[in-house]
């Protein structure tokens, strides 16, 4: 606006030179963000236009570009050299890396490539570089995890450690005062909420034998548990995911075990009527061999008085007529009762099988001349 | 042969309908149509990245994972969800980082956290433009994903540091 209203004052200079001093004023008035130098450039063109009748061309200083002065590069726009490059070897390598990171390869100062090149027409023939390079972020790395950071992690959480227990050393020893074993989970999975409805799950294992039961109450309480007892280890098992939360479940888990504990020990009035079939084992003396050898025995017993003569006989067996009880109790009749039982409750293998064949033929006096 | 009986058929119902096109009922075999395999320009003037040169074939050959979490395991859940974040999460990264985004975006699961990593490429970038996308986008994805999300970038000078083959 300035520059436009100083030609028009030139304009008027040029046609009527005897009022310069006026206009000169005026133009002062007019354009008041002029300086005085631009003043000053005014009078110098009226004496040089007086030579001449062109008109005069005003210079606005600073207006054309006399001289370029190259401006330094934006700070901004310059990026520093890598890190590596000004590491030293003695540096402490946890500050560098402190947490678990993706891998970066200008704070990382090992040489270090991956990457498969068929031929030169790939990356030149060379297996790529750290620089740019997406594999090496892609793993995850253990920069994090040198001995010098787990040692401060060590240090740093020394602090809430607390001494273990004397008495404890052993397995056995915390089986022995720890005889309950608790178990529950909480689970952690990228989503963003913390609930999962596996974590309500609660269970308690712990070994029978710790349990202070009778013969009765043994059984019973295995026919209760049912499979949640497993007869190899030894170990009852319960576990419930019935209730909404963990810390429910993980009481109901413990109120089964003392329902069931106190259940066992009660002898109710049904019981009594234990059949054969009802038994957990086999038991010889409740069964039909039992009776089968003692009538065996005894008429062999009788047959013996009768004849003349050693061969053939059974020499263990009493002279006199005694009670079955008597007859049970003698060695050779216990050995044929063991093997017995353990041919039905353990099963038919090799051994058991040999066990019985030698208790019978103890207890029949057989002679194998083979 | 299948192909060639049942192209002459339309054909000849094509001069009825006076078409000159015929149209193939069966399947087309497309043995030379892969997916994430470029095709090779006639000068090979095209530029692959490491990431695109190899094929899927060779994942966990010759190449890794871009997307890690354990969603896809036994017993595991919200598979079908994590697959959507992901796709997702490349969306946004490509529209903010536009023709900046130099390389794919690798994403990584640690317990809650998602973690971003991908290269950008400094041609048209200042670096305050890059701190404010990175906190832009780390903020935005963390609302809509509702799990803390980190990025951990780094910068490349430009894309051309990237060309692994030319096909």
């Amino acid at each position: 606006m300035a520059s436009v209203s100083v030609r028009k004052t030139f304009v008027v200079l040029n046609s009527r030179a005897r009022d310069i001093k006026f206009i000169q004023q005026r133009a002062l008035h007019m354009s008041l963000s002029l300086k005085g130098q631009d003043i000053k450039s005014i009078e110098n063109d009226k004496e040089t236009s007086s030579d001449t009748d062109e008109f005069r061309v005003y210079q606005i200083e600073g207006l054309k570009r006399t001289s370029s002065v190259r401006r330094a590069e934006r700070w901004s726009k310059r990026v520093p050299p890598p890190r590596y490059r000004s590491m030293s070897t003695e540096q402490d390598w946890t500050d560098v890396w402190p947490t678990a990171s993706t891998f970066k390869w200008s704070a990382v100062p090992f040489p270090v490539r991956q990457g498969y090149v068929e031929n030169s027409s790939e990356n030149e023939g060379v297996i790529p570089s750290k620089y740019a390079n997406l594999e090496l972020m892609k793993g995850p790395n253990f920069l994090h995890l040198t001995p010098a950071h787990v040692q401060k992690h060590c240090k740093a959480i020394k602090h809430f450690c607390t001494k273990w227990p004397e008495g404890l050393e052993t397995d056995e020893q915390c089986q022995k005062h720890f005889p309950v074993e608790s178990v529950t989970s909480d689970y952690i999975y990228a989503g963003p909420s913390l609930t999962d409805d596996r974590a309500r799950v609660a269970s308690i294992k712990f070994k029978l034998s710790d349990l202070k039961l009778d013969y009765h109450a043994r059984d019973k309480f295995v026919r209760l548990v049912g499979d949640r007892y497993n007869p190899e280890t030894d170990d009852v098992f319960f576990e419930s995911n019935r209730c909404p939360l963990k810390s429910q479940n993980l009481e109901y888990v413990k109120f089964l075990l003392t329902a069931v504990y106190f259940e066992s020990w009660k002898n109710e009035s049904w019981e009594q009527g234990k059949q054969l079939s009802d038994m957990e084992t086999y038991v010889w003396n409740h069964n039909k061999s039992h009776k089968t050898c003692m009538s065996l025995l005894a008429s062999i017993q009788a047959k013996d008085k009768t004849t003349e003569g050693e061969l053939g006989k059974l020499n263990y067996l009493p002279e006199n007529e005694v009670d079955t009880s008597v007859i049970c109790g003698l060695p050779e009749v216990q050995q044929y009762k063991v093997a017995v039982e353990t041919l039905f409750n353990v099963g038919e293998n090799m051994e058991t099988l040999n066990a019985y064949k030698m208790a019978v033929e103890k207890l029949l006096n057989f002679k194998s001349d083979v | 042969m299948l192909h060639h009986q049942s192209f002459f058929r339309i054909k000849s119902l094509s001069c009825v309908w006076q078409t000159s096109r015929g149209i193939s009922l069966t399947a087309s075999l497309c043995k030379n149509r892969k997916s994430g395999v470029p095709k090779i320009t006639p000068f090979r003037t095209k530029q692959l990245t490491y990431e695109e040169a190899i094929p899927p074939s060779r994942i966990n050959v010759r190449k890794g994972w871009l997307s890690f979490n354990t969603s896809n395991l036994h017993e595991e859940k919200r598979a079908a969800q994590t697959t959507f974040e992901d796709f997702l999460v490349r969306r946004f990264l490509t529209g903010t980082w536009h023709r900046s985004l130099a390389s794919e975006v690798i994403i990584k699961r640690r317990h809650n956290i998602v973690v971003l990593s991908f290269l950008v490429s400094m041609e048209r970038m200042l670096p305050r433009q890059v701190y404010f996308l990175q906190g832009y986008s780390e903020t935005m994805l963390s609302g809509w994903l509702k799990m803390p999300v980190k990025i951990e970038l780094q910068s490349v000078a430009s894309q051309s540091d990237m060309v692994f083959k030319k096909i």
